[in-house]
C-alpha cells in the first residue's frame, strides 16, 4: 500500500542535499575508478584517430559495427527521461516523483555519450563539424538535408537541448534552496543559476506551466528521435534493415532499455545515496508494471519484424535470418538476447514479489539492457555480414579491443557524468518530493484508509 | 530527388551530351584481372597484400567475383570442396561501380561527397568526404572501399603514381571513376568525344576485348550497338538502380 | 461532477445513481423503439445490397472490396471500444466509469462482424502464388483461423460485457416488475448476490479476459490486414501496417465512443454522466492517437519512398500519390491535420462540442482510411505478380456497397440498442465504486476533490 512516510521539509531539505553539501568518501573513490576508466578510453580513441579505422573490426563490408550499435544503444537509453518525466507528469502518475530528475539528467548524459559515438567512428572526425553545420559558405554547399545522417544530428541535438532545459527548469527551486545554504563562491554562482527564485505564487504558477508545455512539447521530439535514428537503417536498401516497422519497434525498443536504465540507477542511487526514505518498492512495482505492458508491445513489434522479413521469402532476407538464429556465434547472441530481452524479466516481473525485491529488479534490468545491446548488435551487423546476393562479399564481422574498450568507456562516461551531477545538484527534485506530499490524502472506505492524491480536476 | 515514375532503364537519364557506359561481355571475360592491376596502376589506388585479404580490407575498385557453378544443375556451389571438375566451372563477372541513374548510395551521403554528375556519372569527392560510410551500406553491388589505412606506397613505387588522379587518406571513400581524369583529358576541347577516342583503364587492358565503354547517347556507339544485344541484363535490375553498366549473358552450351 | 472556486463539489450518492439509471433502463418507449425502427430499416437495407453482391458471386474480387472495408471499419470501431475501457481501467482513470459500459456493450457488434467474415473470405483468391504470412503452413489457412480470431474475440469481448454487467444485471432483475424482460435478465444475472467471493471472481475474471481482448485484438489486425490487404498487392512487404491499423483503430474506437455519447447526451438526456470531464480526458489521447497515426503512416511512407524500389514505388503510387491519393488526403486531414488543428487549442479540448466533432471527423476519416486500403486491394487483378503493373484506378462505390456500408454500421449500432435493452447501459456499481473513492476537502481556500487510487 501506498502509505506515505511524512518527513519534514527539514528532513527532506538535509537528506536530499547531503550529497551536495558534503563528498562522501565513496564518491571520491568510484569518480577515481571512473576516471582512470575514462582516460583508459580516450586513448584507446585517440590511438584510433591518430592510426585509422583499420584498428577496429571494420572490414568490407561490414562497414558499420560496435560503434554504431553503442549509438543506436544510448540514443535508446536516453529515452527513459522523457517517458518519465513527460508522459508520467501530464498523466499525473504520483509515483514518479523521486525519479525524474535522475531519469532527464541520465538522458541528457547518454545522449552526449552518443552523440560522440558518429563523431569518432567516421573516417575523418576532424572534418566533421562541417556535417552539421552549413560547409563552405562561400562555395554555396550546405549539408545534404537528403541524408538521415543529417537528420540524425538534427533531432539528437533538439533533444539534447530541450532536455536541458527540462533539467534546467526542474532544478531551479532546488538551486534556490542550495543558494540560501551555501557560502563562499558556491553562493554566487547557485545565485545566478537560480534565476532570483523566490517561490512567490507567480513563479510557482511559471514553473508548474514551463513543466506541462515542456512535457507535451519534448513528447513529439522523443518520438522522432529515435525513429529518425532507426531510418538510418530504415531507408537504405540493406536487406532486413528496409523494414518499416523500425521506427516504432526501436523507439518502444528505447523506451524498454531506457527504463530499465531508470531502475538500475534508482536502485544504485538509493544504496550509494542511502535514499531509502525516498525511492520506495512502490517505484519499482509501479515500474516493473509498465515495463511489462512496454516489452510485450516490444514483442508484438519484434514478431512484426520477423514475420514481415519472411513474408516475401526473399533469399536475401532468408540469408540473414538464417545467420541471426540458426548460425553460431550469432544464434547464441540471439538465444541471449531474446531471454535477456523478454523471456526471463517479464515472467518474473509478473510476481510480486520479484517487482518488489531491489535485487531482482536490478538484475533483471541489467538484464534486459545487456539483450537490447544485443539486439541492436544483431539487427545491424549481420544485415552487412549477409548484404545483398553477391556471396563472394560475405564477411564476418569481429570486433577489436578497441571497440569493446570504446563500449566500456561509454558505460564510465555516463556514470561519471552522473556522478559528478549528483555533486553539484540534488537527483531528486525536493519540491517534488514536498508537492506530493502536500497533495497526499486519503479516503476512508470502509475500514480501509485508501491513500489519494488531491485534483484539480 | 528522384521522380517516382519506375525509374527507365533506358539511358538519356537527365543527361547533356555525353552519358557514359560500359559493357561488359561475360563470355569473353576470362578472369584473368587484367582490369584489376590496370585500374590500380592508373588510379594510385593502394596495393594489397595478402593480409588485406584476410581482414578484409582490401581497396579494388573493380573486383572479379568468382562463383563456382555446379555444372549438371546450374546452382550456386557455396563450398568449393564439396564439388569437383568436371562437375563443377567457374563464372567470372567483374563488378565495379555500376553509375547508377538512380544511385542508393547518393541521398545518403550526409556532405554531398557523392553526387551525379550530368554525364551519368556517380562522382566521388575525396576532399568533402568525412568517412561515415552510409554510401558503403546503401550500395547494392559492395562497389565501394574504404581507406581504413593511410595508404603508403614504398619509395621505389613512388614515381609510379598517376599525377592525373588525387591520392586519398585515410577515412575517405573511394570507387571507380569510369577514369573520370581520362574522359576529362577527352573532352577538353568541347564538343562530342568520337567513339573509341579513348578508354578507361580496365577497358583498355581487357585482352579478350570483353569491355567497352563509350557514350550511349550516341546511337552509333559501340556501347550502344552492345546494349541492344538479345545477351544483355544489369546486374540487380529489380532494386531499381538503373545502372550504367550492362552486362551481356555468357552464351553457355549445357544449359540455357 | 464540475468544480469551481465558488461552489462546493456535489458528489451523488450510489442510491441516486442507481436510482436514475434504473428508473431510464426501465421507462425505455416510443423513443428507443423508434430509433431501433429505423436502425433495423436501414440494415434490412445492408441486407439488400449484400444479396445483390451475392448474386454476382464470388468470382470478381473487386465487388466485394467495399464489404471488407466495412468489416475493418466495424473492426476498428466497434469492436475496439472494450480497449478504450479496458486500458482505461488498467490505468485506473477515474472519468472512465459512466461510458464503460457503452464500450462494452459494443462488444455484441461483433456478432455481426464474424458473420460479415464469411463472405469475405470466400472472396479471397487462393494462397498459392503470392504472399501470404502461413508460409510453409497453410493447414485451414486463411479460413479457419481467421474465423476462430475473430469468433474467439467476439466470444471474449461478449464474455467480457456479461461479467462486468452481472451486478447491473443483478439490479435489474431487482427492480424490474415480473415479464419476459425480467425473466431474461434474471438468466443472465447468474445469480448475483454481491458476495464478497462473486466480486473477487468478476475483478479477477475482467482482468484476465480484458488482458486477453487487448492481446488477442493486434493478432485479429495482423490477420485482417495481411490476409485482406497485404496478401492481395504484389511487392506489399510493409511490416508496420498491423501497427498502423491497431493505432488507427484505437483512434477510430475513441472518435466513436465520443460521438455516442454525444448522440446519448442530446438525444437521450444522459448530460449527467457524459460531462465535460469524460470528453476533454478522452481528447487528450485523441490527440495523442492522432499524432500516432501520422507517425505510423509516415514511417511506412518515408521507407518506401526514399527506398525507391520499383515495386514498393509503384505501391505507393496507387495508394497514396496517384490512384486513391483523393481518400488519402481526406483521411489524412480527418484523422491527422484536422484533430491536431483542433485540439491543440484548449477552448476546443476543453468542452464537449470539440471532442466531439473532431471524434466524428475522425469515424468518418477512419472509414474513408478502410475503403482506401481494402477496396484498392481487392481492385488489384492479379495478385502473383512480381510488381504491381497496371496501377488501377480508384474504385467509387456502387449502389451496393453504399447500402452495406450504411447497413452493417445500422446494424451494430441495431445490436447496440437492442443489448441495452437488457444490460443498463450506464454501469452502476462501476460509478458507485468510483463515488466511494473520492471525497470533497478544502485545499488552501479552494474546494477540491481527494481521489482515491487503490491498489
Amino acid at each position: 500500500m501506498y502509505y506515505r512516510r511524512t518527513l519534514t521539509d527539514a528532513q527532506i531539505n538535509d537528506e536530499l542535499l547531503g550529497t551536495v553539501m558534503t563528498t562522501p568518501l565513496r564518491w571520491v573513490v568510484i569518480a577515481s575508478f571512473l576516471a582512470v576508466i575514462l582516460m583508459g578510453t580516450f586513448s584507446a580513441v585517440g590511438f584510433m584517430i591518430n592510426q585509422g579505422l583499420g584498428v577496429t573490426g571494420l572490414r568490407q563490408p561490414v562497414f558499420w559495427g560496435f560503434f554504431i550499435t553503442n549509438f543506436v544503444f544510448w540514443v535508446g537509453i536516453s529515452h527513459a527521461g522523457v517517458m518519465i518525466s513527460a508522459i508520467l507528469r501530464l498523466s499525473q502518475a504520483e509515483w514518479r516523483r523521486p525519479m525524474v530528475r535522475a531519469a532527464e539528467t541520465m538522458t541528457v548524459f547518454s545522449l552526449m555519450c552518443s552523440l560522440s559515438m558518429p563523431l569518432i567512428h567516421a573516417g575523418r572526425p576532424w572534418r566533421i563539424f562541417y556535417w552539421v553545420f552549413p560547409y563552405d559558405w562561400a562555395r554555396g554547399i550546405w549539408p545534404d538535408v537528403r541524408s538521415p545522417l543529417i537528420w540524425d544530428p538534427t533531432a539528437i541535438i533538439t533533444y539534447l537541448l530541450s532536455s536541458s532545459l527540462f533539467v534546467y527548469t526542474a532544478l531551479i527551486p532546488d538551486l534556490a534552496i542550495i543558494r540560501d545554504r551555501s557560502t563562499g563562491w558556491r553562493r554566487p554562482v547557485y545565485g545566478a543559476l537560480a534565476l532570483g527564485w523566490h517561490g512567490n505564487p507567480r513563479q510557482w504558477k511559471l514553473q508548474g506551466l514551463a513543466g506541462i508545455l515542456l512535457s507535451a512539447l519534448i513528447l513529439p521530439v522523443f518520438v522522432s528521435v529515435h525513429s529518425i535514428v532507426s531510418w538510418d537503417f530504415g531507408v537504405s536498401l540493406v536487406p532486413s534493415w528496409h523494414v518499416t516497422v523500425f521506427a516504432p519497434y526501436f523507439v518502444i525498443g528505447a523506451v524498454h532499455s531506457g527504463v530499465c536504465a531508470v531502475v538500475t540507477l534508482m536502485i544504485v542511487m538509493r544504496k550509494l545515496y542511502k535514499l531509502e526514505n525516498f525511492i520506495w518498492e512502490e517505484h519499482i512495482d509501479a515500474l516493473a508494471r509498465l515495463l511489462i505492458v512496454v516489452a510485450t508491445g516490444w514483442m508484438f513489434f519484434f514478431w512484426l519484424d520477423l514475420i514481415y522479413a519472411l513474408w516475401l521469402r526473399e533469399e536475401q532476407e532468408l540469408t540473414v535470418w538464417m545467420l541471426r538464429m540458426f548460425e553460431p556465434p550469432w544464434s547464441w547472441m540471439f538465444l541471449v538476447f531474446f531471454m535477456c530481452s523478454y523471456v526471463i524479466p517479464v515472467p518474473l516481473w509478473m510476481f510480486r514479489r520479484v517487482r518488489r525485491s531491489f535485487t531482482m529488479m536490478l538484475w533483471t534490468s541489467l538484464l534486459v539492457n545487456v539483450g537490447m545491446f544485443l539486439e541492436r548488435f544483431i539487427i545491424i551487423v549481420p544485415a552487412l555480414m549477409r548484404k545483398g546476393p553477391m556471396t563472394f562479399d560475405y564477411a564476418t564481422y569481429r570486433f577489436s579491443p578497441i571497440e569493446f574498450t570504446v563500449l566500456g568507456g561509454s558505460i564510465a562516461l555516463v556514470a561519471f557524468l552522473l556522478l559528478m551531477f549528483s555533486k553539484f545538484f540534488p537527483l531528486i527534485p525536493l519540491w517534488e518530493e514536498k508537492e506530493g506530499q502536500v497533495l497526499a490524502d486519503s479516503v476512508r472506505v470502509g475500514k480501509l484508509d485508501v491513500p489519494g492524491i488531491v485534483k484539480e480536476h | 530527388m528522384a521522380t517516382q515514375a519506375k525509374p527507365s532503364t533506358d539511358t538519356n537519364h537527365g543527361t547533356i551530351g555525353h552519358k557514359w557506359a560500359m559493357v561488359i561481355d561475360l563470355d569473353r571475360c576470362t578472369g584473368c584481372q587484367a582490369c584489376v592491376i590496370a585500374c590500380q596502376s592508373e588510379n594510385n589506388v593502394r596495393f594489397n597484400e595478402e593480409s588485406a585479404f584476410h581482414e578484409g580490407r582490401v581497396m579494388q575498385w573493380i573486383r572479379v567475383e568468382r562463383y563456382w557453378e555446379h555444372v549438371p544443375t546450374g546452382k550456386q556451389v557455396r563450398d568449393d570442396r564439396l564439388a569437383e571438375f568436371p562437375n563443377v566451372k567457374a563464372r567470372f563477372i567483374p563488378i565495379l561501380c555500376q553509375h547508377c541513374d538512380n544511385a542508393p548510395c547518393e541521398p545518403v551521403c550526409p556532405v554531398f561527397a557523392t553526387y551525379h554528375n550530368n554525364e551519368g556519372l556517380n562522382v566521388q569527392v575525396y576532399n568533402r568526404c568525412v568517412g561515415t560510410r552510409y554510401c558503403g551500406n546503401n550500395c547494392p553491388y559492395h562497389a565501394r572501399s574504404f581507406n581504413y589505412w593511410e595508404p603508403v606506397w614504398p619509395e621505389s613505387l613512388q614515381n609510379q603514381l598517376n599525377p592525373d588522379v588525387t591520392v586519398r587518406t585515410r577515412g575517405v571513400m573511394e570507387k571507380c571513376s569510369f577514369c573520370i581524369q581520362r574522359i576529362r583529358r577527352a573532352t577538353r576541347g568541347g564538343g562530342e568525344v568520337e567513339d573509341g577516342a579513348f578508354d578507361p583503364a580496365c577497358v583498355q587492358s581487357c585482352p579478350t576485348g570483353a569491355m567497352t565503354f563509350g557514350n550511349i547517347n550516341n546511337d552509333k556507339s559501340r556501347v550502344a550497338e552492345l546494349a541492344k544485344s538479345e545477351r544483355h541484363f544489369r546486374v540487380m535490375e529489380g532494386l531499381g538502380t538503373s545502372p550504367s553498366v550492362i552486362y551481356l549473358k555468357k552464351v553457355d552450351g549445357t544449359h540455357a | 461532477m464540475h468544480n469551481g472556486e465558488e461552489e462546493i463539489p456535489v458528489i451523488p450518492t450510489h442510491q441516486e445513481v442507481a436510482a436514475d439509471v434504473m428508473g431510464r433502463y426501465q421507462e425505455l418507449g416510443r423513443r428507443y423503439w423508434g430509433w431501433v425502427t429505423v436502425l433495423a430499416s436501414l440494415f434490412l437495407l445492408g441486407i439488400v445490397g449484400f444479396v445483390i453482391r451475392l448474386a454476382d458471386g464470388f468470382d470478381d474480387r473487386s465487388n466485394w472490396g467495399y464489404h471488407v472495408a466495412t468489416i475493418s471499419f466495424l473492426v476498428s470501431t466497434f469492436m475496439a471500444m472494450p480497449i478504450i475501457s479496458a486500458g482505461l481501467r488498467l490505468a485506473k482513470a477515474n472519468w472512465r466509469r459512466s461510458f464503460t459500459r457503452v464500450t462494452e456493450n459494443m462488444a455484441v457488434a461483433s456478432l455481426l462482424i464474424v458473420l460479415m467474415v464469411i463472405p469475405a473470405l470466400a472472396a479471397l483468391p487462393p494462397l498459392e502464388g503470392r504472399m501470404n504470412i502461413w508460409f510453409e503452413f497453410p493447414l485451414g489457412a486463411p479460413n479457419l483461423w481467421n474465423m476462430m480470431s475473430f469468433g474467439t474475440l467476439a466470444l471474449i469481448g461478449i464474455s467480457l460485457l456479461w461479467t462486468l454487467a452481472l451486478p447491473d444485471l443483478a439490479a435489474a432483475r431487482d427492480h424490474l416488475p415480473p415479464s419476459r424482460r425480467q425473466r431474461i435478465v434474471r438468466w443472465m444475472a447468474m445469480g448475483w448476490v454481491g458476495h464478497v467471493r462473486q466480486w473477487r471472481v468478476l475483478y479477477m475474471g475482467s482482468l484476465i479476459m480484458g488482458a486477453f481482448y487487448m492481446l488477442l485484438y493486434p493478432l485479429i489486425q495482423t490477420l485482417m490486414i495481411s490476409d485482406f490487404h497485404a496478401g492481395l498487392l504484389p511487392a506489399w512487404k510493409d511490416a508496420i501496417l498491423p501497427a498502423t491499423q491497431v493505432v488507427a483503430s484505437l483512434q477510430a474506437a475513441a472518435g466513436m465512443t465520443l460521438v455516442v455519447m454525444y448522440v446519448m447526451r442530446r438525444v437521450a438526456g444522459y448530460d449527467r454522466y457524459f460531462t465535460v470531464e469524460q470528453f476533454w480526458s478522452l481528447a487528450k489521447p485523441l490527440l495523442s492517437f492522432s499524432l500516432l497515426w501520422f507517425y505510423f503512416w509516415w514511417a511506412s511512407f518515408i521507407t518506401f519512398w526514399y527506398g525507391r524500389q520499383p515495386g514498393e514505388s509503384s505501391l505507393i503510387q496507387f495508394l497514396i500519390l496517384d490512384s486513391w491519393r483523393g481518400p488519402m488526403m481526406v483521411s489524412f486531414f480527418l484523422n491527422f491535420l484536422g484533430p491536431l488543428i483542433a485540439l491543440v487549442w484548449n477552448p476546443v479540448r476543453r468542452s464537449i462540442w470539440g471532442p466531439a466533432l473532431v471524434g466524428a471527423g475522425i469515424v468518418v476519416g477512419a472509414l474513408i482510411n478502410q475503403i482506401r486500403l481494402y477496396v484498392a486491394a481487392f481492385s488489384v487483378a492479379d495478385p502473383t505478380q512480381h510488381v504491381l503493373d497496371p496501377i488501377p484506378a480508384g474504385q467509387w462505390p456502387g449502389p451496393p456497397d453504399v447500402l452495406i456500408v450504411v447497413g452493417a454500421i445500422s446494424g451494430c449500432l441495431l445490436l447496440f440498442m437492442l443489448v441495452s435493452k437488457l444490460i443498463p447501459v450506464i454501469s452502476i456499481w462501476e460509478i458507485g465504486e468510483g463515488l466511494r473513492l473520492v471525497k470533497v476537502r478544502k485545499f488552501y481556500g479552494r474546494y477540491l476533490r481527494v481521489i482515491a487510487k487503490s491498489h
